[in-house]
């Protein structure tokens, strides 16, 4: 039985490769290891402790994601690139969520997010999910499945929605409201369609996203409802990053959470700006359990 | 009444949502990609039976509910209410009507029920899954015939209308699944 799952994973594993082989994908690694802890405000980092030399000690963070790490490499000119690798989140647990997976983090040059979804089509088919594709923007689901017109109400108004809904109106920050609404109304609803890419995130929710024409080019995949992946127009300069991670950071601070020293390793390979490119994270286990 | 944050949430705790009573049946964790983890609860309403979905932050509180789950045994209807007894402290318990209404026809003079207490009250009764009643009225019997696809509605003598198999006659007792209103075998 153990032997039948391992099989499947390697099977699913190789049709992963060899999809970015045919599309010179070039395959990656980088360090696990960090000298900082991610400033993502919902997620945090697992720290440990390394002798650098005898009674010499320093905290070092396991990477959440190795996003920064593989942008440092498309800074430096790598073109499009791919990794397979575990992260490790601190403080996740849950039916679907665990502190240790395995992500596919994937970043395509000169793409827009509706080519990367439909890059992923492909890669989806691959691996034999071949469902009736459903791509809808955040407003669209927002006003089909909640009668919410998302990205035109404000915080105090979405307080009074929740409320009457007998949800919590603690909040300070209006992303945290429209994910709670979306969590309660909307999600639910996308069992109902298989295989669905969400896009266009409300500008409050663009976290390493571009904002154009007032919304987030961002995209998350739901399969069976179960949210497998997030995309991203990525950021491209140094002042924008500088910006967000220093955001985040006073954010957490608001939480009483650590506070992330800035990666300035990260900033510093951003003397000139990111190529134009699209990147998507993908919980491999995730989507593993959605293949048969 | 003591509070539960939602990270001690379990299936069965029981807790006050819109101030009723409310059970636990399901806590699921949901967290957004880029947000803030939720639990999106689902609970069965204790006085109205109608099972609801609320969302929680983490970190939140509820208040406990003072609900208990006592077996006692159904003694007797003395036209008003329905009397029950503690088997173990021979403590006596009245319930009126509208607490039995939905399970009157499943009350089994000596059977033992799950009575829940709020606050000291009856509030909800769940019979045995499985009682024996007496056909108080059908259709005569034919001899010869199996269970099978088509039967007769046959009324029990606590007044529960069922589907029997032909083959049961007026006067026979039967085997009841309460949960499904459903015929369950000869008793």
């Amino acid at each position: 039985m153990i032997r039948n799952t391992l099989i499947k994973k390697q099977l699913i594993i190789q049709k992963i490769r060899q999809f970015f082989k045919e599309q010179e994908v070039l395959e990656v690694q980088t360090p696990i290891l960090q000298n900082t802890s991610t400033s993502d405000v919902y997620i945090d980092s697992i720290s440990l402790t390394i002798n650098t030399d005898i009674g010499i000690q320093s905290i070092q963070y396991l990477h959440t994601s190795p996003e920064l790490e593989m942008k440092k490499l498309l800074a430096q000119g790598s073109g499009d690139i791919y990794q397979i690798c575990q992260v490790f989140r601190n403080n996740e647990y849950g039916k679907q969520n665990f502190n240790e997976f395995t992500l596919l983090e994937y970043y395509r040059l000169g793409f827009d997010i509706h080519q990367l979804m439909a890059d992923m089509i492909n890669l989806l088919k691959m691996l034999g999910i071949q469902d009736k594709v459903y791509q809808l923007s955040y407003a669209q689901v927002f006003n089909q499945y909640a009668n919410i017109d998302i990205l035109n109400t404000d915080i105090a108004s979405l307080k009074i929605i929740a409320s009457k809904l007998g949800l919590s109106t603690d909040f300070v920050w209006i992303e945290d409201l429209q994910m709670l609404l979306f969590v309660h109304l909307v999600e639910p609803k996308l069992k109902n369609l298989p295989l669905c890419f969400i896009y266009d995130y409300p500008k409050s929710q663009s976290t390493l996203a571009k904002v154009k024409n007032q919304v987030a080019k961002r995209f998350e995949l739901y399969l069976n409802g179960v949210e497998v992946a997030n995309g991203y127009d990525e950021l491209q300069t140094k002042d924008e990053y500088q910006q967000v991670f220093i955001c985040e950071n006073n954010k957490r601070k608001q939480f009483s959470k650590l506070i992330s020293q800035i990666d300035v390793s990260f900033l510093s390979k951003l003397s000139k700006p990111l190529p134009q490119c699209t990147g998507v994270a993908i919980g491999i286990n995730r989507l593993l359990t959605q293949i048969n | 009444m003591d509070k539960y944050s939602i990270n001690q949430f379990k299936n069965g705790l029981k807790l006050m949502l819109d101030s009723n009573p409310c059970s636990i049946l399901n806590n699921e964790i949901v967290k957004p990609g880029k947000g803030q983890a939720f639990n999106r609860v689902k609970f069965k309403d204790l006085i109205t039976g109608k099972t609801l979905i609320k969302t929680f932050k983490s970190g939140e509180f509820l208040e406990g509910a003072d609900v208990m789950e006592l077996d006692l045994q159904y003694l007797y209807n003395d036209g008003n209410a329905w009397n029950f007894m503690d088997p173990h402290s021979f403590e006596q318990y009245i319930i009126d009507g509208i607490t039995v209404s939905s399970v009157k026809g499943y009350l089994v003079e000596q059977d033992i029920c799950i009575v829940t207490l709020w606050n000291d009250n009856p509030i909800s009764i769940t019979p045995p899954n499985h009682v024996i009643l007496e056909v108080f009225d059908t259709d005569p019997g034919l001899k010869g015939d199996t269970i099978g696809a088509s039967g007769k509605p046959a009324t029990m003598n606590t007044g529960v209308v069922l589907q029997v198999p032909l083959f049961v006659s007026i006067g026979d007792k039967v085997k009841v699944d309460t949960r499904i209103n459903e015929y369950a075998g000869r008793a």
